[in-house]
């Protein structure tokens, strides 16, 4: 499918050797939201979960120190920023970067909790995430081996061969496991689990853009 | 792969090698996730999965030109970085299981090795010599292990340890000397050798410095206790 008809008219390419960079209405309206929701993740205060206690008319409250609240920021900016990379790049692989990158902020945010429970689902997510990572970046190595290229811009460009689209469906399942989403979601909703509001929330906001950018990729290259 | 988009140069021999290197990597990953399968304990299941990761290694190896080399550094690093998050998070679940009170990063390392007391100054001055001569990233990685092992040997026989309050200095000097190499590949390509030997000793300076950091880093950390 034309790049055109998708992402609305594109406004122009900034072409760096192999890296075809370019913008379109789309990627710029997707990055210019999760800058703000990163904005708004940054300000923020966390939340405190008030949990009633059985029995009694006594509550349980359950906070986030300080030195946690400092280290799930910085991790969810980080995440919110590489979103955010995700969204606007022109290049096959460096989308699968972002993507990996985002895998492991995810898990550093909930790395410091104190319920086992969440420690067990973040490292059931892990393990996931990590075999995912074969079928993304085997994907986009098998795509680079059927045209020779990674910029999307090129790509969408190129009529789809049996391979590419191999390629592509590996790379779909890839980013399936890497972002937790529909046949691997049962080890990462239980990664929510916890206190800290704000901060949990960029795992979901994250997983959700890239899907909507993955989406619009797969139908600009095949 | 594509015939059309492989240049004449390249032999048939190695253009048909993609196929089985492709198939290769599956295989391995598919015992990989036969192993994870069938494996019940937390830390091997950890290990097997690792070769998932390096089967992707292969399957990105697999294509052979210039860009998927160049492919294969960052899914290394992603494949290192996962690893060691997730394996922080199991030190760290542990930890809570037992209830022990531990610090925000635990760090429960106990290195009490024959290789740390036999002839470790001689095997870091192998390692740091060996880097000098490899140059570049791969030297620098060498040589900073030996610094690695230098530092945690001398820490391990109980001697004391000079510091080096400007290592983090020169990584970021050495670091301006990498730049500075690669922009005179573009604006003065005659003087290809000198900007090839400033890239390659800025690097070699940069990484051997941080892996050293990274000593001095786990030395603080035993410090504290």
């Amino acid at each position: 499918m034309l790049i055109e008809s998708l992402g609305g008219d594109v406004m122009g390419t900034i072409p760096l050797g192999d890296i075809v960079l370019y913008l379109n209405p789309l990627h710029i309206f997707l990055f210019v939201t999760i800058l703000v929701f990163t904005a708004l993740i940054a300000m923020s205060r966390t939340e405190t979960q008030v949990e009633a206690m059985f029995g009694s008319l006594d509550e349980n409250k359950v906070a986030v120190g300080k030195k946690e609240f400092k280290h799930r920021r910085f991790l969810a900016i980080i995440c919110g920023i590489a979103t955010a990379g995700a969204m606007i790049t022109g290049d096959l692989f460096n989308f699968t970067l972002f993507m990996a990158l985002i895998g492991i902020v995810n898990i550093g945010i909930v790395s410091a909790v104190k319920q086992v429970e969440v420690l067990n689902s973040a490292y059931q997510y892990g393990l996931i995430a990590m075999m995912c990572g074969l079928p993304l970046f085997g994907g986009a190595a098998m795509i680079l081996a059927a045209t020779g290229t990674l910029s999307l811009f090129e790509l969408a460009a190129i009529p789809a061969s049996p391979m590419m689209i191999f390629g592509a469906l590996v790379m779909l399942i890839g980013v399936c496991g890497e972002s937790g989403i529909a046949p691997f979601f049962a080890s990462k909703a239980e990664m929510f689990r916890t206190p800290g509001s704000p901060f949990i929330l960029i795992i979901h906001l994250s997983s959700l853009f890239i899907i909507v950018r993955f989406v619009e990729i797969l139908l600009t290259i095949l | 792969m594509v015939a059309s988009i492989i240049p004449q140069f390249v032999p048939a021999f190695y253009s048909s090698m993609y196929s089985t290197a492709l198939y290769g990597g599956l295989i391995v990953a598919f015992i990989g996730l036969m192993g994870i399968a069938m494996e019940k304990r937390d830390i091997q299941v950890l290990i097997l999965t690792d070769i998932v990761g390096l089967a992707m290694l292969i399957v990105v190896a697999a294509v052979g030109t210039d860009l998927s080399e160049a492919l294969i550094l960052p899914g290394l690093v992603v494949e290192l970085a996962e690893i060691m998050a997730i394996s922080e998070i199991l030190i760290s679940r542990e930890m809570r299981k037992k209830d022990v009170d531990t610090s925000f990063a635990p760090m429960p390392l106990n290195i009490d090795m024959e290789i740390m007391t036999t002839a470790p100054n001689f095997i870091a001055l192998l390692l740091i010599g060996y880097g000098v001569f490899l140059s570049g990233f791969t030297g620098g990685a060498v040589a900073g292990g030996g610094i690695v092992i230098y530092v945690l040997s001398r820490k391990v026989r109980g001697l004391p340890i000079v510091v080096l309050d400007g290592v983090g200095a020169i990584s970021g000097i050495s670091w301006c000397l990498w730049i500075i190499g690669f922009l005179f590949f573009f604006i003065l390509p005659q003087y290809w050798l000198l900007s090839l030997f400033l890239a390659a000793l800025g690097l070699l300076l940069k990484v051997a410095s941080k892996i050293g950091l990274i000593g001095i880093m786990m030395r603080e950390e035993y410090g504290r206790k």
